[in-house]
């Protein structure tokens, strides 16, 4: 799972109305090389919740210094792009959880896909 | 839950999810290409789009165009994997309770997923829940079985469609995509899996759409399917009609109007058990006996379909599962069972209580027998799509979503839909 994904998934438990961010426990982590496309990136960037993308990524311990708050005029800023390209789609979560704020039930990841089926007294 | 969703559910585990995750490793090596209009949707979104694949099986449409991000999620673990395997990110959840935020994909596939669902309700509640994760100016295509096939049409609309695992004539087959990263066993089964079957053709909907227009002698047995009468007839209490018919069996099963009334709401109390003989009722695999009989019963079913009145008279050698397999073809009668166990329960003298007390074993025997081979009990439950349908579900139900294309496409009714800002007033 990126974090990429990570950042559209929430917590949908009948109920739960503070599903999103899902909190990130994760026991296998892996870094991948994946090409950096600048202008992908920077598209990403408005669709994204930035700050629980800041928070999944410190969870993960590969925050580095993305900052708290978008920097302006991020287009042109390569350097910027090129960390939030590491984030969003190199680090991979493959074995770990992932937590409902709210509720605390946890979502299983194994081998990189999280499993967000429900139980029938969960819907 | 209620009653109808608990059938309806059961009903999907049985004749959707178990049987994708049994035939899973046949789907894995030739179908690669992807539909030219759902390829054609997809590489003319804008470059940076969020694009997600309800129901994304294999993630066959997962690679197309490098300028959107595309996820997948399906109920299929084994699907799933495989889609992991070959690079993508996919996640496992059921298309009735997404796990996205609302409104955060530009676009949306659902290729061949909801003529999966069993009730009108749930096909139109996977629809808004799929509209709820589109951004208002997104858009979603759907494609569904369509009733009206190039070649037939099929009588009924919702099916069971058996399995067939070797079909005659072999199509495209290309070899299966190299694998983009390390996978765990289960995964490297399935491709090994995949190259033991590579003559196997898998089911998109072009391999669907010949697999059932197939005219070979041989296969003339295997393309046959299960009429059924759909789960919101069943349950529909208000307007209940015994359909009466010459069948020795049917009548025996059949009750009169009164007796629904008075047990009506009785019925409403009932839990578990109530679901258990509906849904193992709809099983097919409940009402036949072994392989041999399900092609013989078949056989036999294709000719009765096509005679006057569509009612089978049984020849008077007939075991309880062949006339009941022949049931199966022109009505399935889960709206029948419970009244008769009402109906049993009150009457002393029921002569039919026999052949109820053998039902019941044959459905206990085989649902505990159901790890039998792929082949022969593999059933898949479809609602097929009448012209207009998909449409007129969209319009009727569903105001967030504002369809701008509809056609057909082979052997599937397709919409394109637009998300719209509703502005409640």
């Amino acid at each position: 799972m990126k974090l990429l994904t990570h950042n559209m998934l929430t917590s949908h438990v009948k109920g739960v109305t503070k599903g999103y961010p899902l909190l990130i426990k994760a026991t296998e982590v892996k870094v991948n090389e994946v090409d950096f496309n600048p202008q992908f990136v920077s598209r990403m960037i408005p669709k994204l919740e930035w700050s629980a993308l800041v928070q999944a990524a410190d969870e993960l311990g590969h925050r580095q210094d993305l900052p708290v708050e978008l920097v302006p005029e991020y287009e042109k800023n390569e350097e910027f792009l090129k960390k939030v390209h590491r984030v969003l789609l190199e680090v991979e979560v493959i074995e770990g959880c992932l937590r409902c704020p709210e509720s605390g039930r946890e979502f299983p990841i194994s081998r990189g896909i999280p499993n967000m089926l429900l139980n029938d007294d969960e819907v | 839950m209620n009653m109808m969703e608990e059938a309806a559910s059961q009903l999907e585990r049985d004749h959707v999810h178990s049987v994708y995750d049994k035939i899973a490793p046949y789907f894995n090596d030739s179908r690669y290409k992807a539909w030219p209009k759902v390829q054609q949707f997809l590489l003319n979104l804008q470059p940076g789009s969020i694009v997600a694949d309800i129901g994304c099986g294999n993630g066959k449409y997962l690679h197309i165009n490098k300028e959107v991000f595309k996820m997948g999620c399906d109920v299929c673990r084994p699907l799933v994997d495989f889609a992991w395997s070959q690079g993508h990110e996919v996640q496992m959840c059921d298309g009735l309770h997404l796990p996205y935020r609302d409104g955060c994909f530009d676009a949306l596939l659902s290729i061949a997923v909801i003529h999966h669902l069993s009730t009108k309700e749930r096909r139109i509640r996977a629809i808004k829940e799929m509209a709820r994760t589109l951004r208002v100016g997104g858009r979603i295509m759907i494609y569904v079985w369509a009733m009206e096939q190039k070649r037939r049409k099929f009588e009924k609309q919702d099916i069971f469609v058996p399995w067939n695992p070797n079909p005659q004539s072999p199509t495209d087959r290309e070899p299966a995509k190299p694998r983009k990263r390390a996978t765990a066993q289960s995964v490297s089964e399935a491709i090994d899996n995949a190259d033991k079957h590579r003559k196997v053709r898998s089911t998109s909907s072009v391999a669907d759409e010949e697999e059932l227009t197939c005219t070979t002698p041989q296969q003339s047995t295997q393309r046959l399917w299960f009429f059924s009468r759909s789960l919101d007839s069943v349950f529909d209490f208000g307007s209940l009609s015994i359909s009466r018919s010459s069948s020795r069996d049917l009548s025996t099963l059949s009750s009169p109007t009164g007796e629904n009334e008075r047990n009506k709401s009785s019925h409403w109390g009932r839990g578990r058990g109530l679901i258990k003989q509906v849904s193992s009722f709809f099983s097919p695999t409940s009402v036949i006996g072994s392989e041999e009989d399900v092609f013989d019963s078949v056989t036999n079913l294709h000719k009765g379909q096509n005679a006057p009145g569509g009612n089978n008279n049984s020849p008077e050698n007939q075991s309880v599962s062949v006339s009941l397999a022949q049931e199966c073809g022109s009505l399935a009668l889960p709206d029948l069972v419970p009244f008769q166990k009402e109906h049993l329960k009150q009457s002393s003298d029921e002569s039919e209580g026999g052949l109820q007390g053998k039902e019941q074993h044959e459905s206990t025997k085989s649902s505990q027998g159901s790890e039998r081979q792929v082949e022969g009990s593999c059933l898949r439950y479809y609602h097929v799509f009448r012209e207009g349908e998909l449409a007129e579900l969209i319009e009727n139900h569903v105001d967030e979503l504002l369809v701008k294309h509809t056609y057909f496409d082979h052997a599937n009714w397709c919409v394109v839909a637009e998300k719209v800002q509703i502005c409640k007033i």
